[in-house]
């Protein structure tokens, strides 16, 4: 099958699918690995030290023989996608228990990003000093 | 002081602002949007105090501390915010600017499934207009500025793409009276 592009949130990965139908994006475990770090394992779908126990009701539609349906995962974790059919693009949002609990606890996400020149900064960096942030754009 | 550039266009679109602001301070860009997501930045300018244990104590104030109006040149300083700030720096939590946790709850309300979806198209329409198919991805930015129609970073971001009048049906002055758009900026707010 023609490649198609995962965009994992900040990740980007061309992979080759097992089978697209529809709105159902199947990879093999290695393409879904690749793809979003996630692994099965016999606790369930991991990644990083975090488990997704996959109910016995949903196994069938989510893994086959050794084939992944990773747009029910997404289902499953409660994770946006959206799929562009012309150009073979799959996006996957944050999952749901990133986005739900993303502010609630007044804490300010960090993140690392670059300069012009290619430096990273990052908000950590500051901790022990007071900060302003500021979002602009040219737009 | 951070300055993040959300801006799909990267550094072609805002070193030349990067440079003229002579800035002394780290100025980094969100050219994925990502971050601007992770702060549910709805328009800029949107600032944010953390303190020194990274908690928030002020959130997404729509602030210009200047301004210059475009037309006839005319430079206006936000006295108001800059003592704010000062003061802030000055007393710290203290300081009658600091936001209760309600307050800054009301700022960032909680996200639900509409929210992500949202953004996944948002970023899906940048993703492939920032390679070039700025037309394919019109059919993402429309619907995440249906689903959030409040949402004026996706619009800013994406009529930036292309032509608002033909791509949308609209101009900037007619989508500011959308009743569904709501304010352009919030009140800013600065009493106790």
């Amino acid at each position: 099958m023609p490649q198609v592009t995962v965009l994992y949130q900040d990740s980007e990965t061309k992979v080759e699918p097992a089978r697209v139908d529809g709105d159902q994006l199947w990879l093999t475990l290695s393409g879904l690995e690749a793809a979003t770090g996630w692994d099965l394992e016999p606790e369930g779908v991991c990644k990083g030290g975090v488990c997704v126990p996959v109910p016995a009701a949903r196994r069938p539609a989510l893994i086959n023989d050794d084939l992944f349906n990773l747009t029910e995962f997404a289902d499953l974790i409660q994770q946006p996608v959206v799929h562009d059919e012309n150009h073979s693009v799959w996006y996957f949002g944050p999952a749901g228990w990133e986005w739900k609990s993303r502010l609630t606890s007044r804490h300010a996400p960090d993140f690392t990003l670059l300069d012009v020149a290619g430096r990273p900064h990052s908000l950590s960096d500051l901790l022990g000093k007071k900060v302003f942030l500021l979002f602009w754009a040219s737009w | 002081m951070l300055t993040v550039a959300c801006d799909a266009r990267g550094s072609t679109a805002v070193e030349p602002f990067i440079a003229a602001a002579h800035q002394q301070h780290p100025s980094v860009i969100d050219q994925k949007l990502l971050v601007a997501e992770l702060y549910d930045t709805r328009n800029v300018p949107a600032a944010f105090w953390i303190d020194e244990n990274g908690r928030m104590v002020r959130a997404a104030d729509p602030i210009y501390a200047q301004r210059r109006n475009r037309e006839t040149g005319e430079v206006t300083i936000n006295t108001d915010y800059l003592d704010a700030v000062r003061d802030w720096v000055a007393r710290g939590k203290n300081s009658r600017f600091v936001m209760d946790a309600s307050r800054i709850d009301s700022r960032l309300p909680d996200l639900d499934f509409d929210d992500v979806t949202a953004a996944a198209n948002f970023h899906l329409g940048t993703y492939l207009a920032q390679r070039g198919e700025a037309a394919d991805a019109l059919v993402y930015f429309k619907r995440a500025h249906a689903l959030r129609p409040e949402n004026w970073t996706y619009k800013r971001q994406a009529w930036s793409f292309g032509d608002i009048e033909r791509d949308y049906g609209t101009n900037f002055q007619e989508a500011l009276k959308d009743p569904a758009s709501g304010p352009f900026y919030p009140p800013l707010d600065l009493t106790d």
